[in-house]
């Protein structure tokens, strides 16, 4: 008997016009890893949230069909009741965090099942140890970074000892080893695995079986090595990028002089800064120049600096040494844009800097492709759409020097390559663009490694 | 902390009690001193809201008071004739009340500042064996307050990254409605987390906890002493 049996599925929510989920039919089988792709918004979240019974219970909606999972019909169990045959890690780990300290956060879950209290301790420290957190344990969560926190999260889930374990993107916060080191924990693990991911390359390894879904469709459940040739025929950007090196640009275009600004001169020259947070120092004596017509990707682990220099670079970190000598206007996209949004309408909300003009507005919103969406208001936007909103806010004032801080978060492979493709014209314009980000394969004109407080041209 | 948590809690309230009632400048000096003190212990960035928010109020309070009481007859400073309120003068025995009754504010404000950074609230909360969704409201509530701080700086810092600027008390009044609605899905996510780890399921049980050692059950002990000596002595 199968683990979980989804027939028919349908389900629409509250106030949505569009079905998030459009008769999908699916089986699981115990022990399985399963891969679930698909472009964001595409329903792969609501999917996921229809396994633990939050769809319909959490949401409302229309829910028509029927979802078992070991033997629970999702209709009539409630999520709580799931909770330890079915563990959930959401998108966002800092959303999901309920106590102030580590040890406390793993034992929520266990607490909740009414688990004896003298198997906790023992069960928290075997799922800490799981994911190589074992040292977070004394930690407060507040002060753990967003890779860290994932990890934490993991552990909660695999403290529970689930039947069926439910990722949605848990390595976006992740650097590349830290990712791997996340997935080779989810592979040892023995439960049944849904792995929603943007990082193709990872799940795919991992994976026996893929299901991917497009505008809430099952457009296709196969076994790996067929998914892997249904992709390359259909959805080829969902294959690993053929170069994890990332491609290398051709070289980037000289940008002739203005009156204001020489020939050859930087958009930004940022040298020998040293930065601390409350004398805790992150950045000591870097350097670094970003030409216009350039494209430079700023790589290292979780914790090297990469968002405090590119604040520096767009003014808005003073350092504590160094100079910056800066060209034209500075923007900067920060991590996770999607929550800083100020407006109650999509178009005004990108219009926003350029002083109201709600024509430029909309032609940075055609760019990402949500001209869609310019009346409705950004809250009611998925969370990759949010993060295209996000970059129309800031591209549309077409500043001489962008600087997007991991801007591949949350974002299909599909509309990573648009992005990569957009950027190099940007630049050819004779723009400089600076991407933060731990995504190695980001085409760029040129790569700067970062590791704790140096700097390493690659 | 070197405390256990209730302990903790049951010294910073009981301290928060005495400053409140304690009539001798002196000795409200004292327990905000102290306080001021355990709340320096916490991180810089951590404390600063907090500390903030304390000192204002209590100076606040310490500058406005003498303008508003009539009390005392040492005047200091005579000033002009208002109407409704009448001469504005500044005497000696105002200024000592409003002293006190800043001194007073701040303690209080440091002894939450204490209880908010320095304590372990998971198990404050498990120590409760009553109303226990309701302390876990008021628990995640305390914890809100860092988040929203948080929160409020990265969204100014979005702005300024469009190459805005917020200046004034307007341009920063747009982050408000963002910021709450912000806090309001942030909310909803974790209740949603919450759902799905088993919350609100019969039979919880609780993770053991470390038995009080002597420091402990001393503390504990005080406690209702200081708020004693409070309105006795002090």
């Amino acid at each position: 008997m199968a683990l979980v049996a989804v027939e028919g599925v349908c389900f629409t929510y509250p106030g949505g016009g569009r079905a998030a989920l459009e008769d999908i039919s699916l089986e699981l089988r115990r022990g399985e890893v399963v891969a679930l792709l698909g472009p964001s918004g595409a329903g792969k979240s609501t999917l996921v949230r229809a396994l633990a019974g939050l769809v319909p219970h959490f949401h409302g909606g229309s829910f028509s069909g029927r979802a078992t999972v070991a033997g629970y019909d999702t209709r009539e169990a409630r999520p709580a009741d799931l909770a330890g045959t079915v563990a959930t890690v959401f998108q966002d780990p800092e959303d999901q965090i309920v106590m102030a300290s580590v040890a406390n956060e793993v034992a929520f879950g266990l607490e909740n099942l009414a688990t004896l209290p003298t198997e906790i301790p023992a069960r928290v420290e075997e799922a800490l140890a799981a994911v190589g957190a074992v040292h977070l344990a004394g930690r407060r969560t507040a002060e753990l970074s967003g890779g860290e926190l994932q990890r934490v999260c993991l552990a909660s889930a695999l403290a529970l000892r689930p039947r069926l374990l439910l990722l949605d993107e848990p390595t976006s916060q992740l650097d590349p080893e830290a990712a791997e080191a996340f997935l080779d924990a989810v592979g040892r693990l023995g439960s049944a695995v849904v792995l929603s991911e943007q990082r193709t390359g990872r799940a795919l390894a991992l994976a026996e079986r893929v299901l991917f879904v497009d505008g809430g469709r099952l457009l296709l459940d196969a076994p790996r090595e067929e998914a892997l040739g249904w992709l390359a025929a259909n959805r080829p950007a969902f294959l690993p990028p053929p170069d994890p090196a990332g491609q290398v640009l051709a070289g980037h275009v000289r940008v002739p002089g203005t009156g204001t600004w020489p020939e050859g001169a930087p958009a930004v020259e940022i040298a020998g800064v040293s930065f601390a947070y409350d004398r805790v120092p992150v950045l000591d004596d870097v350097s670094l120049t970003v030409d216009r017509g350039e494209v430079v990707v700023l790589e290292g682990p979780n914790g090297c600096g990469k968002t405090t220099l590119a604040k520096i670079a767009c003014g808005l970190l003073e350092p504590a040494a160094g100079s910056i000598r800066r060209a034209g206007r500075a923007c900067y996209l920060s991590q996770d844009p999607g929550r800083y949004l100020v407006r109650e309408r999509v178009d005004e909300e990108v219009a926003l800097a350029v002083g109201g003009d709600l024509r430029r507005a909309r032609a940075a919103l055609a760019m990402v492709g949500l001209e869609w969406a310019a009346d409705r208001h950004p809250r009611d936007l998925s969370s990759g759409e949010r993060e295209r909103l996000g970059l129309a806010a800031v591209a549309v004032a077409e500043p001489d020097l962008l600087i997007l801080d991991e801007p591949t978060r949350g974002i299909d492979p599909e509309r990573k390559e648009a992005l990569a493709a957009w950027l190099a014209a940007y630049a050819e314009l004779g723009h400089a663009v600076l991407v933060a980000t731990h995504d190695r394969a980001f085409p760029c004109h040129r790569r700067v490694s970062m590791a704790a407080k140096e700097t390493v041209l690659v | 902390m070197k405390l256990a948590t209730v302990p903790a809690a049951l010294l910073f309230a009981a301290a928060a009690a005495a400053a409140l009632l304690a009539e001798h400048l002196a000795s409200v000096a004292v327990l905000f001193g102290l306080l001021l003190a355990l709340v320096l212990e916490a991180p810089v960035r951590r404390k600063r809201l907090y500390l903030i928010g304390a000192l204002a109020s209590g100076l606040g309070v310490v500058v406005v008071w003498p303008f508003v009481a009539v009390l005392g007859e040492d005047v200091l400073w005579r000033g002009p004739t208002v109407p409704v309120l009448g001469v504005i003068d500044i005497t000696r025995e105002e200024i000592a009340a409003g002293t006190l009754a800043g001194l007073r504010l701040a303690a209080v404000a440091l002894a939450f500042a204490a209880y908010a950074l320095l304590l372990d609230h998971d198990r404050l909360l498990a120590s409760l064996g009553f109303a226990r969704r309701s302390a876990f409201a008021a628990v995640l509530a305390t914890r809100l307050v860092p988040t929203l701080e948080r929160d409020a700086a990265a969204l100014a810092e979005a702005v300024r990254g469009r190459g805005l600027e917020l200046d004034g008390v307007r341009s920063r009044a747009m982050l408000v409605s963002p910021l709450v609605s912000g806090s309001l899905e942030r909310a909803l996510n974790l209740a949603e987390a919450m759902e799905a780890r088993g919350f609100g399921r019969a039979g919880r049980t609780r993770a053991p906890r470390p038995a009080w050692g002597a420091l402990d059950r001393v503390a504990a002990g005080s406690a209702p002493l200081l708020v004693v000596a409070g309105v006795l002595w002090l």
